[in-house]
């Protein structure tokens, strides 16, 4: 093997790879459009993007795995959060967190209204993206989605029929992914109220004077809750805005009857 | 030193390390605030401190293959270079526009893509810097009418380094592609053409240090060349699995990934071979740790932990984790901060006029352990907190900030070590400077562009 063979292999081997590369890139130039929906890039989704940008938020947060890893992923928050409650976030993100508590506090963006409404329809056309399925998992903001030991696996659940059992299934899968922002153990705040004790503290709000909805038991109360979300709203600044839940709405056309009546089960049996 | 203009390296070295010491500052202040609560928060967050960390990187590693580039290639090309002035303005310029990123970013001027965030009228700045460099060195060669494969290699290297900066101009409507091509940037220099400018360095440096055989060396430049891109150009593909591209990115991907450390076994494989053939007689020793502990520390840190991490269905649970971080430090000190120091401390006895000194300063060898420690203690840091967030975050399910809470600890180690690497950093500066260079020969311009005799042996 010569000098010449080896700057013949160099140079070979570059352009031949270099050759399929293009190739392959055309082709994926080809196929762009159906896997990122581009027809949804709608003027605001693109300006959200330029928000995105300017503001620098890749340095801290990741989307689509790639960025800084210093704050959340961001890939599929739109399918965790509502846009009330990442409207009000964008808003003031130090309502949200407590630096004592969670050490890391996102400073505020000062982004105008319009323009947290573009990066909201940024993130939620990003969230669409057919990217090969990742997260294998939802990741989580906080909380956890295994917050303690006695929860039963899955699988177990599945094997069932009680309704109680496939309540807890509809709950821990992703969609309606109600783990994301609520807590089944007492005293664990995540986005949204942890539902610890939920049937008795439901009583609570049907008595009270306060109340506004049109349940008139727990099981109602629940119910209530899931599909119409704001008919009476936990007080707190990050649970709504306005008398608005931050808690999506569509949960009464995502989820079946029967889902939403498991549902209701399972969360009457919580300590 | 063989030809006066040679000596425009020397202020080029300088620049490198005073920015090398100050990433130090913004990387230490960014791992701080891994613990938080962080009292800059609202002057210098952290997206403005690991921007300024990254791109002070950046900025410091072209500035050291250049200030290389003009060394080498009057040696190698026998002539001097065709202008010293055109060098000394193109690193007033290069300088200045990099203080102008950096400060910028303290006040939000920023492009705001990962690696790329400079402005765009930056970004072409730095494109007329880089082509006023290319065009000096090219005009030298020309003028010798003689080139060596080494040399050529490297200035390749810089020249395609140019060429793939181009994509980052273009802008793009959808995010998917503007990820796409913003990796021909990162990737394909990282992977690719900074590769060659190391290999191109690293040979020349084997050549100087060992009196490695110069035909048999490049022939092993040119089959490790060879290797980095046709493994490199596809492993671009690693870049891509979870970003919208097509699926059969993803195999592509994993296979070429694995072909990558190839390349960096068989350098490192030369190195070591070339220097046990010569028992190590030169009397730069610092210079040889620095050259052999280049290759070796990039078949760790590129090589093995980038591997770690490729494969699809590991990626799958890895991507976006301080795990990318680990490889990130390992990789880029490995790879191009040291071989930059190696380069400096192979020429440092030739500014200073002390070329056949065999006795090393203790300092310098302090610099060496320090940074190798440090780095080895930031790396196990980083891979440590980042399988505790795989496994509690991707796989447990425990959210994001939880986790990041539960690893506190190895952002102390990170610290720690940080704090060690950056006292070899800061011995490495002080051990470069406390030795004034003689002075700079004057530039005598009726030779300027003619001159091709060398001045001393």
């Amino acid at each position: 093997m010569t000098k010449r063979h080896t700057r013949l292999f160099f140079i070979g081997g570059t352009l031949l790879f270099a050759v399929i590369f293009l190739v392959l890139t055309v082709d994926s130039h080809r196929q762009f459009g159906t896997l990122t929906n581009a027809d949804r890039i709608t003027p605001a989704v693109s300006e959200g993007k330029d928000v995105w940008h300017r503001k620098n938020c890749v340095n801290c947060h990741t989307l689509l795995g790639e960025g800084a890893y210093y704050a959340p992923d961001l890939t599929k928050i739109t399918q965790q959060r509502g846009v009330p409650y990442l409207t009000a976030f964008l808003k003031n993100p130090s309502q949200f967190y407590s630096e004592r508590v969670h050490r890391r506090l996102m400073p505020n963006p000062n982004l105008s209204d319009a323009e947290i409404a573009q990066v909201i329809a940024f993130l939620d056309w990003v969230s669409n993206i057919d990217n090969a399925g990742w997260p294998p998992r939802p990741i989580l903001v906080s909380g956890s989605a295994f917050p303690s030991a006695e929860v039963q696996p899955t699988t177990a659940g599945a094997a069932s029929n009680d309704p109680i059992a496939l309540g807890e299934m509809v709950f821990r899968s992703t969609p309606p992914g109600c783990v994301a922002c609520h807590s089944t153990i007492a005293g664990t705040t995540l986005a949204g109220p942890s539902l610890a004790g939920i049937a008795s503290r439901a009583e609570g709000h049907i008595g009270h004077s306060d109340y506004r909805g049109t349940a008139i038991d727990a099981a109602g109360y629940i119910r209530e809750s899931i599909t119409t979300p704001s008919a009476h709203v936990v007080p707190g600044a990050m649970y709504s805005a306005g008398g608005r839940s931050f808690m999506p709405d569509n949960f009464r056309t995502t989820l079946t009857p029967k889902q939403i009546e498991q549902l209701v089960a399972y969360l009457l049996t919580l300590p | 030193m063989r030809f006066r203009s040679q000596w425009v390296a020397y202020p080029y070295f300088a620049v490198a390390l005073l920015l090398f010491g100050l990433q130090m500052v913004f990387g230490l202040l960014s791992a701080v605030k891994y613990l938080g609560p962080d009292p800059l928060i609202n002057l210098l967050p952290f997206n403005v401190t690991k921007a300024i960390h990254t791109n002070l990187l950046i900025v410091w590693v072209l500035t050291g293959f250049m200030g290389a580039t003009y060394y080498v290639v009057p040696e190698e090309s026998r002539t001097e270079i065709y202008s010293e002035r055109l060098a000394y303005w193109q690193l007033g310029l290069w300088t200045t526009l990099g203080v102008v990123i950096v400060v910028g970013y303290v006040f939000g001027w920023t492009a705001g893509n990962k690696l790329l965030e400079q402005p765009f009228p930056l970004k072409l700045g730095i494109v007329v810097i880089m082509l006023m460099f290319l065009f000096n060195i090219l005009m030298t060669i020309r003028k010798a009418g003689r080139w060596t494969t080494t040399e050529a290699v490297l200035v390749a290297g810089l020249g395609l380094a140019a060429l793939l900066y181009l994509p980052a101009l273009l802008q793009f409507h959808n995010y998917t592609v503007s990820i796409f091509y913003r990796w021909w940037t990162i990737h394909l220099w990282v992977e690719g053409v900074w590769m060659m400018i190391q290999g191109g360095l690293l040979a020349y440096l084997l050549i100087r240090l060992s009196g490695a055989d110069r035909e048999m060396m490049e022939k092993w430049l040119y089959v490790i060349v060879g290797l980095v891109f046709i493994a490199g150009i596809l492993g671009t593909a690693h870049h891509y699995y979870w970003t919208g591209v097509p699926k059969y990115w993803l195999p592509i991907g994993g296979f070429f990934s694995m072909l990558e450390p190839l390349a960096i076994f068989v350098m490192a494989m030369a190195a070591y071979s070339a220097m046990r053939r010569s028992g190590f007689a030169h009397p730069n020793k610092l210079a040889i740790h620095w050259t052999i502990g280049s290759a070796v520390f990039t078949a760790f840190g590129a090589g093995l932990l980038g591997f770690a991490h490729t494969w699809p269905s590991v990626n799958k649970w890895t991507h976006g984790t301080l795990i990318t971080a680990m490889h990130g430090h390992s990789a880029f000190f490995g790879a191009y901060v040291m071989i930059n120091l190696a380069i400096i401390t192979y020429t440092m006895p030739h500014f200073t006029g002390r070329a056949n000194e065999a006795k090393e300063s203790a300092l310098g060898y302090w610099a060496f352990w320090l940074m190798i420690g440090g780095m080895f203690g930031m790396t196990l840091a980083y891979a440590t907190a980042g399988i505790a967030q795989v496994y509690l975050e991707r796989i447990m399910g425990v959210g994001y900030l939880d986790t990041q809470q539960k690893i506190q600890v190895h952002f102390l180690m990170l610290i720690g070590t940080g704090i060690i690497f950056t006292a070899g950093v800061a011995a490495f500066i002080w051990d470069f400077f406390r030795q004034a260079p003689l002075r700079a020969p004057p530039i005598d311009l009726a030779t300027e562009s003619s001159s091709t005799a060398p001045l001393t042996a």
